[in-house]
């Protein structure tokens, strides 16, 4: 018995398979591998990623779980000027582009239609959206209407809650995609910050005017936050990992192939 | 004890909603970076219903005509509409901008939070922030989008990804910062009166397409007839604004 169904398994289970691959072969469909990704899921210490060698590796680390480790990914972070230390700007670390999603559809061709470097290419935008803006597994990112609930703010329900508005990304750039260069922060202490502000400081602005620990924000649905920017939009309220959620964040961020 | 019950239950409620009402209230002052007040009546839509006709909406004041009706018909016809189209020159006729024709802002939706309390979202503070008129605030973009992009009934529009019929091609007749073209090639439908020959520039009202973001200026119809406007995913709808 057992050896009639391992030979069946033996072989029916490869001519399936080879037929699907011809099935497959005769409609190849036009693929560009996925250059572009969203983090599936946040590092999980709030503005803390590690610095930018900590984000990096994590971009890695998740290409590497589906499949497109072959490719060297970076963040999508800038981090800010500090005593002997230049500022680095999230748009010189992301190569040239095309980028692409995992399912092979077109982010951007290149930086300037990225960023808007133009006018034109600005008021155009890029053709990141709710439908392009995927995690290295194919997954949309939970945004404003997806599902409501007024717990959507509170981490201790985000975290078990994989449906809820999520759709706050780390960037700590200016929409040109370069880094901020006035005195307050907005990049979590170059990404090395898990911390609140002092209670009473941050008064629900979200623009760090008073220096508190703060990271700017884009959204890959571009839905949100009074304007459409999918790479800086507003700061957060904190760099705790409770804080991100109350303005529908909870860290994750952008990771571009750079070759 | 039902009684009582239920008083109670009536009082969670109230105090369930007013908790909601002020926690988005915050939410959005926050965002916005300043105190809001919380009611503003509907300066925006998306016309629920087309014309009919394709691209021969009975010229500018047709289109400001149906916005007009479409606005009084859900007590909104207090202002004076207008629709958000350009037309281009003609011998011994200059050309119209659509930015020229819609006041200055700031302009509101009708709609409700995620949450179903009724607040009215803003789609743009001002004629520079909706069309981008600096390079960041084009960078940036308006908060028109497809949750925002609304009706006068509140309804979104069906965009890329959802069931069809989709309507997201919205006819605009402009360039991306709202103004008319310049060129001989027709972008109008001939000034809003043909069905048949020509093209209509169109924006998305749920910015996706067309591998840009325009919510004005992303592509040209195929045709002006109405068949020919929901071949690319329209029907013919155009956006209105209240000048006053």
């Amino acid at each position: 018995m057992s050896k009639t169904r391992s030979l069946i398994v033996a072989f029916t289970a490869p001519s399936l398979l080879a037929s699907c691959m011809l099935l497959a072969q005769q409609n190849p469909a036009p693929q560009h591998p996925m250059t572009f990704f969203v983090t599936s899921s946040p590092i999980g210490d709030g503005g803390n990623l590690g610095g930018l060698a900590g984000a990096d590796a994590y971009c890695q680390k998740l290409a590497n779980a589906v499949g497109a480790g072959n490719h060297t990914w970076h963040a999508y972070l800038s981090t800010q000027a500090r005593p002997g230390q230049p500022a680095v700007n999230a748009r010189d670390r992301i190569g040239t582009g095309p980028w692409y999603n995992v399912k092979g559809e077109m982010i951007a061709p290149d930086l300037a239609h990225l960023h808007g470097d133009t006018l034109e290419l600005a008021r155009l935008g890029n053709n990141l959206n709710k439908l392009t803006g995927l995690t290295e597994k194919g997954e949309t990112v939970p945004g404003l209407y997806d599902y409501a609930d007024p717990r959507d703010n509170d981490w201790d329900y985000v975290k078990t809650t994989p449906y809820s508005n999520r759709h706050e990304m780390l960037t700590g750039s200016q929409p040109d995609g370069r880094a901020f260069t006035d005195n307050v922060d907005h990049t979590c202490n170059n990404w090395t910050s898990n911390k609140d502000p002092e209670p009473g400081t941050a008064n629900g602005n979200l623009n760090a005017p008073d220096g508190r620990p703060n990271a700017q924000i884009g959204f890959p649905d571009r839905n949100g936050g009074g304007n459409g920017s999918w790479n800086s939009s507003h700061g957060t309220r904190g760099c705790s990992q409770e804080s991100l959620p109350k303005t529908h964040g909870v860290g994750m961020f952008y990771c571009f192939a750079i070759n | 004890m039902p009684q009582k019950q239920s008083l109670l239950a009536a009082l969670a409620l109230v105090l369930l909603a007013s908790y909601l009402a002020l926690a988005q209230q915050e939410e959005q002052a926050g965002r916005q970076g300043r105190p809001q007040p919380q009611r503003h009546s509907m300066s925006f839509f998306v016309t629920s219903v087309g014309l009919g006709k394709g691209g021969d909406l009975g010229g500018l004041a047709g289109a400001d005509a149906h916005c007009q009706a479409l606005a009084t018909a859900v007590g909104a016809g207090n202002q004076s509409w207008h629709a958000y189209l350009s037309t281009q020159a003609r011998p011994g006729q200059p050309a119209i901008n659509a930015r020229d024709r819609i006041g200055s802002g700031p302009w509101y939706n009708t709609s409700r939070t995620q949450l179903g309390q009724p607040q009215n979202a803003i789609i743009s503070q001002d004629l520079g922030e909706l069309h981008g008129d600096t390079l960041v605030q084009a960078e940036r973009g308006s908060n028109l989008f497809k949750q925002s992009a609304r009706t006068e009934k509140g309804e979104v529009i069906h965009g890329v990804g959802d069931p069809p019929p989709i309507e997201h091609d919205i006819l605009t007749g402009s360039q991306t910062d709202g103004r008319a073209f310049t060129d001989k090639a027709d972008h109008t439908c001939n000034n809003w009166t043909s069905s048949g020959a020509g093209s209509a520039q169109v924006g998305h009202s749920d910015r996706i397409g067309n591998n840009n973001a325009s919510w004005n200026s992303s592509h040209a119809t195929t045709g002006c007839s109405q068949a020919a406007l929901e071949s690319t995913g329209g029907s013919g709808l155009f956006y209105c604004f209240a000048v006053n």
